[in-house]
């Protein structure tokens, strides 16, 4: 019964910490080593932005290129003609109806109907777009929110998920997220329905 | 090259047919093959119900009857499996240490060894390959499914040479059949779930004769078509490969 | 044999086992397309297998690294030896803040502690809120998969279950209709929670930071909203760098699902102004696995639950069959060496095919691990007196050859001779839904005898 005895013994004396501590020091096994990431394995000479738009589509959301920024909000008209509670938090669009700082409640957020909001860089291998608390100040918006257009810079997509975190790596860390297409659920029988808590809808806009 | 001829028991007792075809098999493929009398068992249906101490006697009788060959051969992936794998429970002398090194399924054996795919057999059948777990995903006999590995299978490969043959594709490309040794009897229910649905893709993909690299499976996948009456047919590959029909 | 009876329970019907099968050998074959779609994807896994290895040569020392970088993030961390002290620790954080409503993600650990019974009997509302979740939880069902927590369940049979605690319409099992139903009634649920329970997904130990892996957003939709934030995890969740996570997550969702990435990747590093984020870090076993050398590799596991959706065996008898927090393969060799005992027939509910491993996005030798603890078993749990002693016997004749020969032929004579009644009997197992080999006249070892004597 040895090898069923060989757990920690807790000390009535030691805090939990510092006899689960205790125990993983007698218990594990000798160091091995932390391997290195070879990038060249993973590494394909793709084009970036088809690839980014066909892994939005797979993952439920929807990709718009357009010329030029000033098309956002044209473009942001025809697609959500019905919006009226909007939140932006990109400079360049004017189209924003509630303004939210630093204090607003979140619980506030609950009527919002799109949320247009600054990515940083779009991931090609998955559709995903990193956006971190300094884009848009309430950390609920982008779930809260019924509908949620993300807007990037064609010349920010990378590769993979390595490069991602290289281009996070100097962040200031408090919250930030991958987003990839919109909340979604299969618990149901293994049928795909879009829309669970978060978003109903993504669109990401790629200029 | 001489070769021991490893008969595992269930085949030395039940399934004569497939040890015979082996024999010759090899034989005409020009291989000296000596048969060992006084073999038993690798002791596989011992280790894996959890009685591998049990097994100690089994397995050292084995290293004994066959230390002298250059290589062992065997008609049945999962014993030449536990060979290669499982005698790390006996003291790794070198006679312990030669015999796990060398010895090979018979499929992998004419491919690896000898280097030979085409064998002259002809087999005017529609056929499906029950690929066995342990040759499968312990002997890599193949490319498994779960793998993202370049495609290969040393029993295709065998079997694409063979005139006549028409070789199936079926739905789930290695699924396990439910046999499992001791499984298929303290798991009745699923293993026998297990085996009916293994059998159904093969008739869904009209196959005519279902064989394999282990002659336990296809005891197993045999035992519910004949109770069940279906129109198939179970041989073991050496069968087909030993066949100038 | 516990799971054998529960086994052939579920397949009575077999109409549901097929559909239980198909349904998860779909997940399976997803999985297969999203991986074979990344490039190197057999050197994720070994990178992602030898990450982890490192991690519990090293885990002491990434504990306390990962706890003084959450502290210098300003969030609480606490220490929880087993499940007792994990359940006190968040109840504790929620009197304190005079909790009465809580929402919680997905958490597997929170279900192996048993926590919301436990808060429940101290009068706090918890509601699951990731969708299988909350449809097992209205049905007072542990869940029967670790991602897909309702798979057992028909959409006809949530139907149901909705019209009872949601008044909801009949709409024969609608899935778009019950999940916005569902989406309604869990919103209240939210916008009304004072303290969300998440799990943790990694914990990144040269940053103190976490991070929560959900499709539905609810982890989100929780811990945003509320004022305190409590974050439980097994102390295996440790990764050494920020930069593993592009591995790790490369993996998961990929090997879960088949999706190329899970919806929302969320990054907690520091709490909220004007919230609190607690993070629980639980032994509960976990380092009497770590020193058994055969079985520590289990602690890998990013739960993922690909060895549940390529198992057959799991396909064929259902979740609730391994009556353990972690169904399947991996379940197998955990849960032994929590209650050997009571789990002693889990590491038999296997063919030992093997393709558990080879699906597994941190290379767990789990069928390895089901031998090894078959071993173990036979040794330390009290075995059928029939089984234990035909095994030693035969353990005996094979190492003889002369006896094996003996046994060889009567076994043989028996087969071929005795009435049919008999060998079919109740107490051949085989022979219920299988016919026995036809035996031929001689064995391999007489023909071959013959043989040389012709020659």
């Amino acid at each position: 019964m040895v090898i069923l005895m060989s757990g920690i013994k807790k000390d009535k004396k030691m805090s939990s910490r510092d006899s689960i501590l205790k125990a993983v020091k007698n218990n594990k096994p000798e160091l091995l080593p932390l391997p290195e990431i070879d990038l060249d394995v993973f590494n394909e000479d793709i084009n970036l932005l088809e690839t980014f738009i066909k892994s939005v589509e797979l993952v439920g959301g929807r990709a718009k290129v357009l010329n030029s920024i000033s098309d956002l909000d044209n473009e942001i008209k025809a697609l959500y003609p019905n919006a009226k509670q909007i939140v932006s938090s990109v400079k360049e669009s004017d189209f924003g109806t509630v303004s939210i700082s630093k204090d607003t409640d979140p619980h506030s957020l609950e009527t919002i109907d799109l949320a247009i909001i600054q990515g940083e860089f779009g991931v090609a291998e998955n559709g995903a777009v990193w956006i971190s608390e300094n884009d848009f100040s309430i950390r609920v918006l982008p779930f809260i929110t019924n509908d949620l257009i993300l807007v990037i810079s064609k010349d920010a997509i990378c590769l993979h998920l390595h490069d991602a975190y290289k281009l996070i790596s100097k962040r200031e860390r408090t919250f930030g997220l991958f987003v990839a297409g919109p909340s979604k659920t299969a618990d149901i029988e293994q049928c795909l329905v879009i829309g669970a808590h978060g978003a109903v809808s993504l669109t990401v806009m790629v200029v | 090259m001489k070769v021991g001829l490893f008969i595992p028991c269930y085949i030395n007792q039940l399934y004569p047919q497939v040890g015979v075809a082996t024999l010759e098999l090899l034989e005409k493929l020009g291989v000296e093959v000596d048969y060992p009398m006084g073999q038993t068992c690798c002791g596989q249906p011992l280790g894996n119900s959890g009685y591998e101490e049990d097994s100690k006697g089994a397995c050292q009788l084995f290293v004994e009857n066959f230390k002298a060959y250059d290589y062992i051969v065997g008609p049945s992936g999962s014993c030449v499996y536990h060979v290669k794998k499982h005698f790390d429970i006996l003291e790794q002398t070198d006679a312990v240490k030669k015999v796990r090194n060398n010895t090979y399924e018979l499929c992998q054996f004419i491919y690896k060894v000898l280097g030979r795919t085409d064998i002259g057999a002809s087999f005017p059948f529609k056929v499906g390959i029950h690929k066995s777990c342990h040759g499968l995903r312990g002997l890599r006999l193949g490319s498994c499914s779960e793998r993202m590995d370049d495609p290969y299978s040393t029993e295709e490969s065998l079997l694409k040479e063979v005139k006549s043959l028409e070789l199936k594709t079926l739905n789930r490309a290695d699924e396990c059949c439910g046999f499992g040794g001791t499984f298929s009897v303290f798991e009745e229910a699923i293993s026998v779930k297990m085996g009916k649905d293994r059998i159904q893709d093969h008739i869904d993909s009209d196959v005519e004769v279902i064989t394999g690299a282990d002659h336990s499976c296809l005891m197993h996948l045999e035992g519910l078509i004949n109770r069940n009456n279906q129109p198939l047919k179970v041989m073991h590959i050496a069968e087909i490969l030993n066949s100038t029909m | 044999m516990a799971h054998a009876k529960e086994a052939e329970i579920f397949n009575r019907d077999e109409s549901k086992v097929n559909w239980h099968d198909k349904a998860l050998w779909f997940v399976r074959n997803k999985r297969d397309k999203a991986g074979s779609n990344v490039k190197g994807w057999e050197e994720l896994r070994n990178l992602a297998s030898a990450i982890k290895a490192n991690v519990l040569s090293n885990l002491d020392n990434y504990l306390v690294q990962f706890e003084e970088n959450a502290k210098k993030n300003g969030v609480h961390v606490h220490w929880a030896a087993n499940a007792e002290e994990h359940n006190k620790i968040v109840h504790s954080i929620l009197s304190k803040h005079k909790v009465e409503k809580v929402v919680k993600s997905k958490s597997m650990l929170t279900e192996e502690c048993h926590l919301n019974p436990y808060l429940e009997a101290n009068g706090i509302e918890v509601v699951d809120t990731d969708l299988g979740e909350r449809i097992v939880q209205l049905a007072k069902e542990p869940p029967s998969h670790i991602v897909l927590p309702a798979i057992h369940k028909t959409k006809e049979e949530v139907d149901v279950l909705f019209q009872e605690h949601l008044n909801t319409k009949p709409s024969n099992g609608d899935p778009q209709y019950l999940t916005s139903e569902a989406r309604k009634h869990l919103r209240e649920k939210f916008l009304k929670a004072d303290a969300a329970i998440t799990g943790v997904n990694f914990a990144v130990a040269d940053t103190g930071g976490v991070v929560v892996c959900t499709n539905e957003g609810n982890a989100d939709m929780g811990t945003h909203l509320a004022k305190v934030h409590i974050a439980c995890m097994g102390m295996e969740k440790i990764i050494p760098q920020e930069k593993h996570l592009g591995v790790f997550l490369r993996l998961l969702a990929r090997s879960a699902t088949g999706q190329l990435i899970t919806t929302y990747s969320s990054h907690f590093n520091k709490p909220a102004p004007g919230t609190e984020m607690h993070i629980v870090i639980v032994d509960n076993g976990r380092t009497k696995q770590l020193s058994r050398d055969d079985f520590r590799a289990s602690l890998h596991c990013i739960r993922c639950g690909a060895c549940m959706n390529t198992c057959p065996i799991y396909r064929r008898s259902g979740g609730h069959s391994y009556k353990t927090t972690i169904p399947g393969p991996i379940g197998s060799i955990l849960s032994p060496g929590i209650d050997l005992k009571k789990n002693s027939s889990l590491p038999f509910a296997s063919t030992l095919c093997g393709s558990c491993s080879d699906v597994c996005p941190v290379k767990i030798n789990i069928h390895e691990q089901l031998y090894q603890w078959r071993q173990i078993i036979t040794k330390e749990v009290k075995q059928p007196v029939v089984k234990k002693s035909v095994l030693k016997i035969t353990g005996r004749v094979l190492a003889n050859s002369k006896m094996y020969g003996f046994m060889g032929k009567s076994a043989r004579f028996m087969l071929k001779h005795m009435p049919r009644f008999m060998i079919y009997s109740k107490l051949n197992a085989w022979g219920k839904a299988r016919e026995l080999p036809k035996v031929k006249d001689g064995n391999f070892d007489e023909w071959y005898k013959k043989r040389q004597k012709n020659e």
